[in-house]
């Protein structure tokens, strides 16, 4: 289904964070962020930028695009 | 409701209903019933007499037009406020319920057979509330930009669905008569319509919840 792979979860628990205090942190909800770290979410462009400034990790390296 | 609004809506309507009981007693009692009694309004005149069942009349008028300005008020005002709202309306899902007054529409079979009335068809419509139920379980969700893309997408296919429905019926149904008989073919115009706008209501509460949900009994959690 998705043409990329999401790389969030691995920062996320680096961090030591949960999905809902992510999604708190960047205005969605948790599901969103479920999807997300599936890679059956494809989000816009200022929800990739919020998610990476809040794991402070380059978009690029979060979302990869096959 | 508030308390002022209440007011606003109950105190004119208790002024008319005065009006209108003083000026039919007045008619009865000094006016031989005229325009309270039944009368045939094609040989009409005009007396001073007439005067405060005009009033009072045209006093219920205002009102009732009163109370439609108040109510597309509500309706816009409400309309404005679930846009701007973050989460989306809180109802029950046994709303749902109301769908199976869908099944008055049935009566039209036999309201056309006893006496050519075709209206309880219109009850059709009614299968459309049904997509209150799958609403009601979406009560209070959070409308982030999954939720909207999701409600668009939902909204898009549930409308193409209907309209595909709609033009079909009318290339088919406007090639004449169905059966030879004019009425059938306005009847079944009239059921597919009520039908496909039902499916259209239903449709974008459904598939809103089906892209929202689905896949996510499987979810791993953190």
């Amino acid at each position: 289904m998705s043409d990329f792979e999401c790389r969030l979860r691995k920062y996320r628990q680096l961090l030591e964070m949960t999905q809902e205090e992510l999604a708190q942190r960047v205005g969605v909800r948790r599901e969103t962020i479920m999807r997300l770290e599936k890679a059956q979410y494809n989000p816009s462009l200022k929800l990739a930028v919020d998610i990476s400034r809040v794991v402070d990790v380059p978009i690029e390296e979060i979302f990869i695009f096959k | 409701m508030k308390k002022m609004n209440k007011k606003r809506m109950i105190i004119p309507g208790v002024i008319c209903v005065i009006l209108m009981a003083v000026s039919s007693w007045y008619s009865v009692t000094y006016n031989d019933s005229r325009l309270v009694a039944p009368m045939k309004f094609s040989e009409y005149v005009f007396q001073m007499k007439d005067l405060p069942m005009i009033i009072s009349g045209i006093f219920l008028a205002a009102y009732i037009l009163y109370l439609l300005v108040l109510l597309m008020i509500a309706i816009m005002k409400n309309k404005s406020e679930e846009k701007e709202s973050a989460v989306t309306r809180e109802i029950s899902p046994k709303r749902g319920l109301f769908g199976f007054c869908g099944f008055f529409g049935f009566m039209g079979f036999w309201t056309y057979g006893v006496n050519k009335t075709v209206f309880p068809f219109v009850f059709f419509l009614f299968f459309g509330f049904f997509g209150l139920f799958y609403e009601g379980k979406m009560s209070n969700t959070f409308k982030d930009e999954r939720y909207r893309e999701n409600q668009m997408k939902a909204r898009l296919t549930a409308d193409k669905i209907a309209l595909n429905i709609i033009f079909a019926a009318v290339l088919v149904l406007g090639q004449g008569g169905l059966m030879g008989n004019l009425e059938y073919s306005l009847i079944a115009i009239i059921i597919i319509v009520a039908l496909s706008i039902a499916l259209n209501v239903f449709l974008g509460s459904y598939l809103l919840y089906h892209y929202d949900q689905d896949e996510l009994l499987d979810e791993s959690g953190e």
